[in-house]
């Protein structure tokens, strides 16, 4: 057994040598780029692959982390590089009267500047292409983009933002979704209501639930909006070659989606496009969509140079997309002890300026709004409202995280109303193997009841003080 | 402009930049040394961090002129030419670099704990890292390996 074990083990630290194809100890001159680099991608092998469960292992490119020889997109330059910077609009709603960028075109330094009226196609978005690249008509929230600057050096960039003068009409704007789903609220999307999507998720019958329930409780929850902040801030490189070929190294996840959607803003056949996703400085969903992509091409079709945009700090927070902020009614209908036999859930999404990853988010909260528990009698409605803010789109989970804190309160909130323990009330509600799901689907290999012994055992639930 | 003299891990290098460069931009745009980050540019992250005599700093928030004659220390100086640094060598070994942007300047910032404080506590670890910031990893694999690395320090210099 235990010569077995030596035996596993120098097998995988031999695989681990390959993949990496350096010594334990080996190191790279330090500026020098790298001599050996892992030749074999890491495809699984059977049999290496079971073992993989339950084994510690380490990342192959953490190497190059901890070396700092890592090339994110910052840290690239192509020759006769420009800088691109965005002017961002400062005002939550507005009309667009007159943009004048001649004084920052007259600039020494300044190679380009782009509005939103140049784009062949100024609207993009993963689901619905409600965002412009560059606002032309209408500013809907205060981080929208109303003009784009390359200029040779970032603080030239910056400067010439300064001297672009746009003139604004202010028009009333709506910053809570409650209000913003009134009737004679601001319009953010004139003439389309405020209402992005909506989803209604119904099983059994609620009103017969409730009735043969002992008690009834409600309570509301609400969620904060949480901006990404990924250390390293969205960056891209822009560049053409002499074919009409455009190459874009952007920090995006995902690069097929993002192709197309540049490739329609640009009006340019994808095949012309190479995205090249590099090595993203931290994701979590705010890298998911192209952003500032579509302007940096056209400033480098205008200035025949390459040019390369990073968000300051600030942008990263009014100009990148943030979780969703909810608004969560719920109401639970129980037995006396504590069984649960209607659930209804609405909740109110606020989706910011733009749809971005909304209805993909709608959708799973809407699922996942009744919690892993066994109920007849669901009715879980979910809608997606535009407000005059930053744009919220996919962050880890997609709308779970907020649902998952409702459910859980409100479950606590029941337990202690019923003087039944906390644990106790989850055990006799929670999903068993083969339960439906609120859509019908029937679950298999469901542990939440096995999961949640195990994780009481293991902190000392039953010694709490 | 003006002219600074720098020794950068150990090889005296100079410039003539304009009065306004930070120490972050002299290194990354004229010296090509990228491993130090940009990540808020305002010094609330610490990825720009780099050790100047013998002290961490924010290298955004320092001039370069107030690092004229001062030796830095950037992350393309920490490992030597056929071994790791122990640091590095126990981020890896922990997970602790997920995606890896903050690591350049966790590890500088650990490695000036570590000079002066051979066996730092957790809280003194922690203490030490309390300027940067990390979104993917959470806060538990790095502080476990700046202890396994402090640990291997004293034992490396126990067999020297």
């Amino acid at each position: 057994m235990a010569d077995e074990q030596r035996v596993l083990e120098r097998e995988r630290s031999a695989v681990d040598e390959a993949w990496r194809g350096l010594d334990e100890n080996a190191r790279l001159p330090a500026a020098a780029p790298p001599k050996t680099v892992p030749a074999e991608p890491l495809v699984p092998v059977p049999g290496q692959q079971i073992r993989a469960v339950g084994q510690r292992a380490t990342r192959p490119d953490s190497r190059y982390h901890g070396l700092g020889q890592t090339r994110y997109i910052d840290d690239l330059a192509l020759p006769g590089m420009l800088h691109a910077k965005i002017k961002r609009a400062g005002i939550a709603s507005a009309r667009i009267k007159r943009i004048d960028t001649s004084a920052a075109e007259s600039m020494p330094g300044v190679m380009a500047v782009v509005i939103g009226r140049e784009f062949p196609v100024n609207s993009f978005g993963p689901t619905f292409q409600d965002q412009p690249v560059l606002a032309d008509e209408v500013v809907r929230h205060a981080g929208d983009g109303v003009a784009a600057v390359a200029a040779v050096t970032e603080q030239i960039a910056t400067a010439a933002l300064e001297k672009i003068v746009v003139d604004y009409e202010p028009l009333p704007a709506v910053f809570d979704p409650l209000d913003a789903m009134r009737e004679d609220a601001p319009k953010v999307h004139p003439p389309k209501g405020n209402i992005c999507h909506s989803l209604a998720i119904r099983r059994g019958d609620v009103a017969k639930g409730f009735a043969q329930s002992d008690h009834i409780f409600e309570g509301r929850f609400t969620s904060q909006m949480v901006e990404h902040v990924s250390i390293e801030p969205h960056a891209a490189i822009a560049a053409w070659d002499a074919n009409g070929r455009l190459t874009v190294w952007a920090t995006i996840g995902r690069i097929t989606l993002a192709r197309a959607d540049l490739a329609r803003t640009l009006r340019l056949p994808m095949n012309r496009i190479r995205l090249i996703g590099t090595i993203v400085g931290g994701n979590f969903g705010g890298k998911n969509e192209i952003s500032q992509e579509p302007a940096l091409a056209l400033l480098s079709k205008k200035a025949g140079r390459p040019v390369k945009g990073v968000f300051t700090r600030g942008e990263e927070f009014i100009a990148s997309t943030v979780r969703h902020p909810f608004i969560m009614d719920y109401k639970t209908g129980v037995t006396k002890d504590g069984r649960i036999l209607a659930r209804t859930a609405r909740l109110v999404l606020d989706g910011g300026a733009y749809c971005s990853w909304s209805e993909t988010t709608l959708g799973k909260c809407c699922v996942l709004a009744p919690g892993p528990y066994k109920i007849d009698n669901v009715r879980s409605e979910a809608i997606v409202v535009y407000t005059n803010k930053t744009v919220a789109g996919a962050m880890r989970g997609f709308g779970a995280p907020q649902v998952c804190f409702a459910y859980e309160s409100h479950m606590d909130d029941i337990a202690t109303a019923l003087g039944i323990d906390p644990l106790a009330i989850r055990l006799r509600n929670a999903f068993e193997e083969g339960s439906p799901s609120p859509t019908g689907q029937v679950l298999q290999s469901v542990v939440v009841k096995e999961t949640l012994l195990k994780a009481a055992e293991r902190f000392g639930w039953e010694v709490r003080s | 402009m003006i002219d600074v003299t720098i020794i950068v891990n150990g090889e005296t290098r100079r410039a003539s930049v304009p009065p306004e460069t930070t120490l972050l931009a002299l290194l990354r745009d004229h010296f090509g040394l990228t491993g130090a980050k940009v990540g808020c540019d305002v010094g609330d992250c610490g990825a720009c961090t780099v050790i100047v005599d013998d002290r961490p700093v924010n290298a955004c928030l320092m001039l370069a002129g107030q690092a004229d004659r001062r030796r830095v220390l950037t992350i393309e100086g920490v490992a030597t030419k056929d071994k790791l640094h122990p640091l590095q060598k126990a981020f890896e070994e922990r997970g602790a670099l997920q995606c890896g942007f903050c690591g350049p300047g966790i590890i500088l910032s650990a490695k000036a704990l570590l000079d002066q404080n051979p066996e730092p506590s957790r809280h003194e670890i922690r203490d030490a890292l309390a300027g940067n910031l990390c979104r993917c990893t959470g806060y538990a694999k790095l502080v476990d390996a700046v202890s396994d690395a402090a640990r291997a320090i004293r034992s490396e210099q126990l067999h020297d």
